[in-house]
């Protein structure tokens, strides 16, 4: 932060900790020191006082020591010539009788963050791992994983000597507590390199002491033991029964952590999961009511992890589901969700209770929420919650009828059998809708079931009236669809207003897609009143798509590695975008998996196979059939290219390569490699050439969840028309297999 | 766990203080939070978990505080939750009250306990009591000879250190319940429980060995073994660490070496009907431009017992204006500031 007169302050300062006066006085100079620490604190700048920091670190009062050593630290990535200096002070204080200080001088050290300190740190951070006092060791033992961190991969071959040095500290009776919890991060630091599978005397090890250790430390033991890999079944049983204790920790961490690395073991025995499941219920229920908001917050997530394989498993308990009144937004609408995925029979009447409670809440955003909550729930429970909706409507509140109508649109999709309730609730609305969302529901319905409507169109002609001043232009593109339809149904009433809004449309509106939108219905009309029917008198209601969505219901071990990580706090969806984010900043080169190609296969549907054919010859791209390329070829082409394009692509259920290598091979794109189907994470690499002698390098990447495909296509002339038709092509492609799941 | 670095900002979002422990994430990166979390505020999106590029923010707020874990990784959300409440814990234990101005008088003594709380993004020593062995307030006084670090840093009792001393010998116990009620807006009782906890003052001289027995009805109760007339099960009964818990799986004693001064030895959870303890009734009457809100109070619980400094809270418009009360009993008293008016009961009935 630039600060008023901040060089004149560093001078000061500066002329200040050269006085020799105040070098003198012990306590004037601790008094300059922690003034520059205060400035280091508020964002100023004072690397410029280095030289004199370094002169004041020798010093035996360690409280100036631990300023000292925190502004070098800082400021060491910035001066590292100067940093240099104080290398020495550092390497004496390491060799000091007091512990205390050895510990503060090493860690500083460790914490240097420059580049060339590691030769310096070597011998103490061995020196450290061999003290005779444990708070040394400890702190060497972090330095090892800093200095690994350092180095980062290059320099793996020092390694092996200090990984023999760690193991047997930890085995030595000298060992202590907080020591063992810290190793792991050590493997971790050093993963790749060592200790990848654990080895089975130092998992027994780690079990056996790790009801010593404090919550933090049961916390990393417990991660660090989801690497092990149980000899046998027994075993397996062994070490669940010996940490069965941790599912009940007074520590929601190391709940988690427990619950987390019983999942993993036991991904074999489905019934184990299970039985964990129930065993954990109280701990998380304990942890929603928890007092600290956050920690509540991520108990529910959980929870909802646990209800998307497990539906129903808190249903007994929905009332600790209830939202308080004081609660924040975020748990509040949390518990929402969670409600509405353990309604049952027994409960419905008692929920539905509460949340046309919260469908009044001073919070619009909240009581939208609970609105939509109800309508989920209404797939199930059709006629109680039509019933709460549709009095709901009489509140005559804007933001209530809006979503209460966005409810019905969706509901009357779904659900064909309330049609009649959402028709006879509908009319009145039209006064207490004002937004976007809201009105082009309200004329989808008015469309659609207008037949049953009395008043439909009147109330379209209001909108019709008003189309002038209407802003949104989703709104008039609805508007137009639906009085068409209408019109269709009730011909005399709607002729003449059909008519102005056309005109409207066509000579007045200045949006290019709803003047299209116009003409292309007034061409319609031009046709033939029987083509009209045919093209828009679409099926009204397609009750199957909801059981579809019922049944996303998941296995445990689709998620029980992401249990206890920032993936369900976030939310899978979310999490997704992050990730991709995260993986388009740093995209390594990755070598395909090796082929396991397959030849025969179930044909495709025979009309999808005619809508593909169809596509290549739709942009100004043309793919050359029986384009070849060798595996290693295309390796070589592979690492040398960046991504041209990335995106992702939604994906359903399971993969079916041969599938997905015949479609392919229609539109000439050739398959080079393809992982089993089921392998985790499932990959794909594709080939195709252009007439111009471009080629097309694809990478699929389907994520653990399978809901989505990862495409990364690289190409090795730049070209953004070409490149654009091959991702419509595959997109086609892949959106067409997809379906067909 | 991981966190990358740890932050204190103001209100405003401005930093007071911070610590960087792993380097992989840049300090400017806290910047971005603020605007962010008026972002998803506006947006009506909050969560204590918000991120930008790769960084992660997870975030508590502690009175006008904010406290900010950075992290890159895929990390453990509910243990750095636990540790920055920890955190707070340690520092309101240091300070009495943590706030911008006592972050500000002691941000030496905050960066020292910032040094010992974690390293290189793994907490270390969380405990106040050990910590305050060796960083002490007084810590101006040079005094270079003492600074030796407590064997507890890393004892296998990690929760007490050796070779205290007290001439009287005294434990003394608390056990504190609380009811958990959740009444919907008809008045009726929607889900009641009990949150127990057994709290100790131990003044105990060495590495004394404990044990404590409950009486009967709750042992059967643990272990499902009777069936007593009002049977209620004790629900995630939780122990302090220093508890073994093989033990009392054993033979349900509670067996432990306890910490010095003040814990929390246990608590639990007991799902039972309670009845309010005090029901409140509310006429509200709207007038021209007034109202009339009458509260009844009657207390529903046992005719010896008295109930201490009650306090009811009755929410007003927040254009309330010109108050006037007429209580039978205690005082009301109107608070703008939260829009409510208190009723304080001093003994009830």
């Amino acid at each position: 932060m630039p600060y008023l007169g901040s060089e004149d302050v560093v001078k000061e300062l500066k002329k200040a900790m050269c006085n020799p006066h105040i070098q003198a006085d012990r306590l004037r100079y601790r008094n300059v020191i922690q003034r520059v620490i205060r400035h280091m604190t508020q964002g100023l700048d004072m690397s410029s006082v280095f030289m004199e920091m370094v002169k004041a670190s020798a010093t035996v009062d360690i409280v100036q020591k631990k300023l000292v050593y925190l502004y070098m630290c800082t400021y060491a990535p910035l001066k590292p010539d100067l940093a240099l200096l104080a290398i020495n002070t550092l390497c004496k204080d390491c060799s000091d009788p007091n512990p205390m200080v050895r510990g503060l001088a090493l860690r500083s050290m460790c914490s240097l963050r420059m580049p060339g300190v590691q030769e310096y740190i070597q011998q103490p951070i061995l020196n450290g791992l061999r003290d005779k006092a444990s708070y040394v060791r400890r702190v060497a033992v972090l330095g090892c994983a800093k200095m690994h961190n350092l180095q980062g991969d290059s320099e793996v071959v020092i390694w092996g000597p200090w990984v023999n040095e760690l193991y047997s500290l930890l085995r030595g009776p000298g060992s202590n507590n907080c020591l063992k919890g810290r190793l792991e991060e050590n493997s971790e630091a050093g993963r790749g390199a060592v200790v990848h599978p654990i080895k089975h005397q130092f998992a027994h090890h780690l079990l056996k002491t790790i009801s010593k250790l404090d919550q933090w430390g049961q916390g990393e033991v417990l991660n660090f033991l989801l690497r092990y890999q149980p000899r046998s079944e027994e075993e397996l049983f062994d070490i669940l029964n010996l940490l069965d204790s941790f599912l009940k920790s007074s520590s929601p961490g190391v709940v988690m952590g427990a619950t987390k690395l019983f999942l993993i073991l036991a991904k074999n025995f489905p019934h184990v999961q299970k039985d964990v499941l129930v065993r954990v219920k109280g701990p998380l229920l304990a942890a929603c009511s928890s007092e600290s908001r956050e920690l509540c917050f991520a108990a529910l997530c959980h929870v909802r992890q646990i209800l998307h394989s497990l539906p129903g498993h808190f249903s007994s308990h929905y009332k600790k589901f209830f939202c308080s009144y004081s609660e924040p937004h975020y748990i509040k609408l949390q518990k929402v969700e969670v409600l509405c995925e353990l309604v049952n029979d027994e409960n419905v009447q008692q929920v539905l209770e509460e949340l046309r409670g919260y469908c009044t809440d001073v919070s619009a955003d909240f009581a939208q929420a609970a609105i939509f909550a109800i309508g989920g729930i209404a797939r199930t429970y059709t006629d109680q919650c039509v019933q709460i909706l549709t009095e709901l409507l009489g509140l005559r509140q804007e933001h209530i009828t809006t979503a209460v109508v966005q409810t019905f649109r969706d509901l009357v999709w779904l659900c064909p059998q309330c049609t009649e309730a959402v028709c006879q609730a509908l009319p009145g609305c039209e006064e207490n809708i004002q937004d976007s969302e809201g009105k082009q529901a309200l004329i989808w319905l008015l469309g659609v079931h207008g037949e049953r409507i009395p008043n439909a169109p009147y109330v379209l002609e209001d909108f019709v009236e008003n189309v002038k001043s209407e802003t949104f232009s989703a709104v008039k593109m609805e508007l137009l669809t639906a009085l068409l339809r209408l019109f269709l149904s009730r011909p005399a009433e709607c002729q003449d207003m059909l008519g102005r809004l056309l005109y409207y449309c066509i000579e007045e509106e200045k949006d290019m897609a709803v003047r299209d939108r116009g003409l292309f219905y007034y061409r319609l009309l031009l046709a033939g009143i029987d083509e009209v029917k045919q093209i828009l008198g679409s099926p009204k209601s397609d009750p199957s798509l909801g059981l579809l969505e019922d049944q996303a219901e998941r296995p445990v071990n689709s998620w029980a590695s992401d249990f206890n990580t920032l993936v369900p706090v976030y939310g899978k969806a979310r999490w997704a975008t992050i990730s991709k984010l995260q993986r388009t900043e740093r995209h390594g080169p990755e070598l395909p998996n090796p082929a396991s190609f397959a030849t025969s296969g179930p044909l495709i549907p025979e009309e999808n196979k005619e809508r593909i054919q169809e596509l290549p010859d739709s942009g100004a791209l043309t793919l050359v059939p029986n384009h070849q390329i060798t595996a290693e070829c295309f390796e070589k082409t592979w690492l040398s290219l960046k991504v041209a394009h990335q995106q992702v692509l939604p994906w359903q259920g399971a993969v079916h390569p041969d599938t997905l290598q015949m479609a392919l091979q229609v539109v000439n794109i050739q398959t080079i490699a393809m992982s089993r189907p089921g392998a985790q994470p499932w990959k794909a690499y594709l080939s195709a050439q252009d007439d111009s002698g471009c080629l097309f390098l694809t990478e699929l990447l389907l994520d653990r969840e399978h809901v989505e495909m990862q495409v990364s296509v690289k190409q090795n002339e730049a070209r953004t028309e070409t490149l654009s038709s091959f991702i419509s092509v595959l997109e086609t492609v892949i959106g067409t297999i997809g379906d067909i799941k | 766990m991981s966190a990358s670095a740890v932050f204190i900002l103001d209100v405003k979002g401005k930093p007071l203080i911070s610590r960087n422990y792993k380097g992989d994430v840049a300090m400017s990166e806290i910047e971005h939070f603020m605007p962010l979390l008026m972002q998803r505020e506006e947006e009506g999106a909050l969560a204590p978990l918000l991120s930008r590029g790769r960084v992660h923010f997870l975030w508590i707020k502690h009175s006008n505080l904010y406290l900010v874990a950075t992290t890159l990784k895929n990390a453990n959300a509910s243990l750095v939750y636990a540790f920055l409440y920890k955190t707070v814990e340690v520092f309101s234990e240091y300070f009495k009250e943590l706030e911008e101005e006592s972050i500000r008088d002691n941000f030496v003594i905050i960066y020292e306990l910032l040094d010992e709380l974690m390293d290189f993004g793994f907490p270390q020593t969380t405990d106040s009591k050990i910590l305050q062995e060796y960083i002490t307030q007084q810590g101006n006084k040079l005094e270079t000879g003492k600074s030796r670090v407590p064997p507890t840093v890393t004892n296998a009792v990690s929760w007490r250190s050796e070779g205290i001393k007290y001439k009287k010998n005294e434990v003394f116990i608390d056990v504190i319940e609380s009811v958990n009620l959740l009444v919907n807006a008809n008045g009726s009782v929607l889900l009641s429980e009990i949150v127990g906890t057994i709290k100790l003052k131990v003044f105990l001289s060495g590495m004394p060995e404990l044990r404590l027995g409950l009486n009967d009805r709750v042992l059967f109760e643990l272990t499902g073994l009777s069936g007593g007339k009002n049977k209620s099960e004790l629900e995630d009964v939780k122990f302090h660490q220093c508890v073994r818990l093989s033990r009392f799986d054993n033979d349900r004693t509670i067996s432990f070496i306890p910490p010095d001064g003040d814990f929390e030895l246990m608590s639990y959870r007991l799902s039972t009907q309670v009845k309010p303890l005090i029901w409140i009734e509310s006429v509200i009457e709207k007038f021209h431009s007034r109202v009339e809100i009458m509260v009844k109070a009657k207390g529903q619980f046992k005719k010896q017992s008295v109930a201490n400094g009650v306090e009811i809270s009755v929410p007003v418009p927040s254009d309330a204006d010109s108050p006037r009360f007429k209580t039978s009993v205690g005082s009301a008293k109107y608070m703008p500031e939260k829009n409510v008016v208190i009723w304080n009961i001093k003994s009830f009935p």
